[in-house]
């Protein structure tokens, strides 16, 4: 075990950072501006799987446009959550827990009843073949998340300094009494929030169908991690979530390259409670979306 | 009448916060809300704002009803609410601070007006429009604060403590800024705990005491009224 897989697993642990934070800024930006956290969060994610199973291995759509298509689809489930759960438990955190725990459950049932339990679902590959350069293996699959990343990321801050709306919606997590005050519709930036964040989860489940299994309940995992991801980061801080999910995805992919996956989880759930003890809101906790 | 209330009261659950509040405010002049912490003052203003609604009485904005109102659409008739404790977005920049101010101003040229409008009564702020407004000092978030206010053109301007926690001299900035933006024919409503400031800067007055109006008169009248004096004033 030499330095030789160094490039390899600093490949993985890239492609790992950047689906975390896929799944981590959508859980930072609906917390910032709800205060409220949304514990079915890995469902959306799961959603946005199965959008790929559906409409690229079911009916056959070019894998590209089904990537896509996840995006608006599980963006719309966001905006049912905002408007049946978050908006009539607006304040209410542990309501808003129940609730959307609950909505989880319905989204997991709703899944195994249409499309089966029983065998994984396999997606094909859409993109065979990997890199064969800088001593790197890494299928094409996988490091097709990086770039997809960076272009959203990029997107979301490029609406969230740059756009009027995008802009509202960061007033809104920073003060939203103030920001009633100037005009801004509090119940339209909830639900602009819910879109992002369930787009991002979708978007984020999608690219990854082809590379893990896809049942229902494979949301779980991810979630566990996008809520770490956004602990260490600072709650409602969009930069801290990306930062901390490259943090993190560095963590497990070397700690389980060098010792197991086992050991990996749990260094990074105790480099979370080391940030809290130094810092308690966060990297970036100070930051908001 | 700009503004009218008519025997409102407020409640906070069971909790009375105002009760029998009646005002006028005509177009164009400067009135005053004094009275101790806890009086009622923010409160008053909050329900014109709709940010609470009145339990009891009506919320005249020229001639209509707007106690069933949003706030944001009490803002898009033109009331803007300079809230106490400033209320900046601290990590906004001041542009976009000013720009969240004229959220509801629909054309770029009108926002560019504004912007400069705004810029003539707060030099100061078109130097730091790229600062966040969070590493501000009070004095300078105060002025954000009414800048923004001030971006939405609004008719009427409800400034709930602007004095407070500033320097002396910061007061007396804000308070010819008050003057500056009174001069160009816009209406105010000030709430201040800084009884001489506001009754210097007022045409009317009302003393707020435990929910209710205590006295009322011409600002002038209220300076030279003992009680007023002796309460407020700190004269004895």
């Amino acid at each position: 075990m030499g330095l030789d897989i160094l490039p390899q697993t600093i490949g993985n642990a890239l492609v790992l950072g950047s689906i975390y934070a896929m799944v981590a800024v959508g859980l930072a930006i609906a917390f910032g501006v709800m205060q409220m956290a949304n514990f079915s969060h890995g469902e959306l994610f799961m959603v946005g799987a199965y959008c790929v199973y559906v409409l690229y291995t079911l009916f056959g759509w070019p894998f590209e446009l089904a990537v896509i298509a996840s995006f608006p689809i599980v963006a719309l489930i966001g905006v049912i959550y905002e408007r049946l759960i978050f908006r009539p438990t607006r304040g209410n955190v542990l309501a808003g827990f129940m609730a959307t725990a609950g909505a989880g459950f319905i989204l997991q049932v709703l899944i195994s009843e249409w499309y089966g339990v029983g065998l994984p679902k396999s997606v094909q590959v859409p993109y065979p073949g990997g890199s064969d350069f800088l001593m790197t293996a890494i299928s094409w699959q996988r490091l097709a998340i990086i770039p997809v990343t960076i272009a959203m990321v990029f997107g979301l801050w490029y609406f969230l300094t740059k756009v009027k709306d995008g802009k509202a919606l960061r007033a809104c997590a920073q003060d939203p009494e103030a920001s009633v005050l100037q005009g801004i519709k509090l119940n339209k930036m909830t639900a602009l929030a819910m879109a992002i964040s369930g787009g991002f989860a979708g978007v984020g489940g999608a690219l990854m169908a082809p590379i893990v299994s896809v049942n229902p309940y494979m949301g779980h995992d991810y979630a566990i991690i996008a809520f770490i991801v956004v602990i260490v980061g600072g709650m409602s801080s969009i930069p801290g979530a990306v930062l901390a999910a490259f943090i993190l995805g560095f963590i497990h992919t070397f700690v389980s390259t060098f010792a197991d996956s086992v050991y990996g989880m749990m260094i990074g759930v105790l480099f979370m409670a080391i940030v809290l003890i130094v810092k308690p809101t966060g990297l970036l906790g100070n930051v908001k979306v | 009448m700009l503004l009218e209330l008519k025997n409102t009261a407020v409640h906070y659950g069971k909790v009375e916060a105002t009760r029998d509040i009646s005002i006028k405010v005509p177009e164009g002049e400067i009135i005053t809300l004094i009275g101790a912490n806890g009086a009622g003052k923010s409160t008053t203003l909050r329900m014109i704002s709709g940010l609470v609604r009145p339990s009891q009485g009506e919320v005249l904005f020229e001639g209509e009803s707007i106690a069933h109102l949003d706030p944001e659409d009490i803002t898009d008739l033109g009331i803007a609410h300079v809230p106490e404790g400033r209320h900046v977005f601290p990590q906004m920049t001041v542009l976009e601070n000013l720009e969240m101010g004229a959220y509801l101003v629909k054309s770029k040229q009108e926002m560019k007006n504004n912007l400069e409008s705004v810029f003539e009564h707060f030099p100061r702020l078109k130097e730091r429009v790229k600062q966040f407004a969070g590493t501000m000092s009070g004095g300078e978030q105060q002025m954000v604060a009414m800048a923004r206010g001030l971006m939405s053109s609004p008719r009427l301007i409800l400034m709930d403590e602007p004095s407070l926690g500033l320097s002396p001299i910061m007061q007396q900035e804000i308070a010819v800024i008050i003057k500056e933006i009174h001069a160009q024919g816009r209406t105010i409503i000030l709430v201040e705990q800084n009884a001489r400031l506001a009754l210097s800067l007022a045409q009317y007055g009302y003393v707020l005491e435990t929910g209710e109006i205590a006295l009322e008169g011409d600002a002038k009248k209220l300076r030279d009224d003992e009680g007023v004096q002796r309460t407020y004033l700190g004269m004895d």
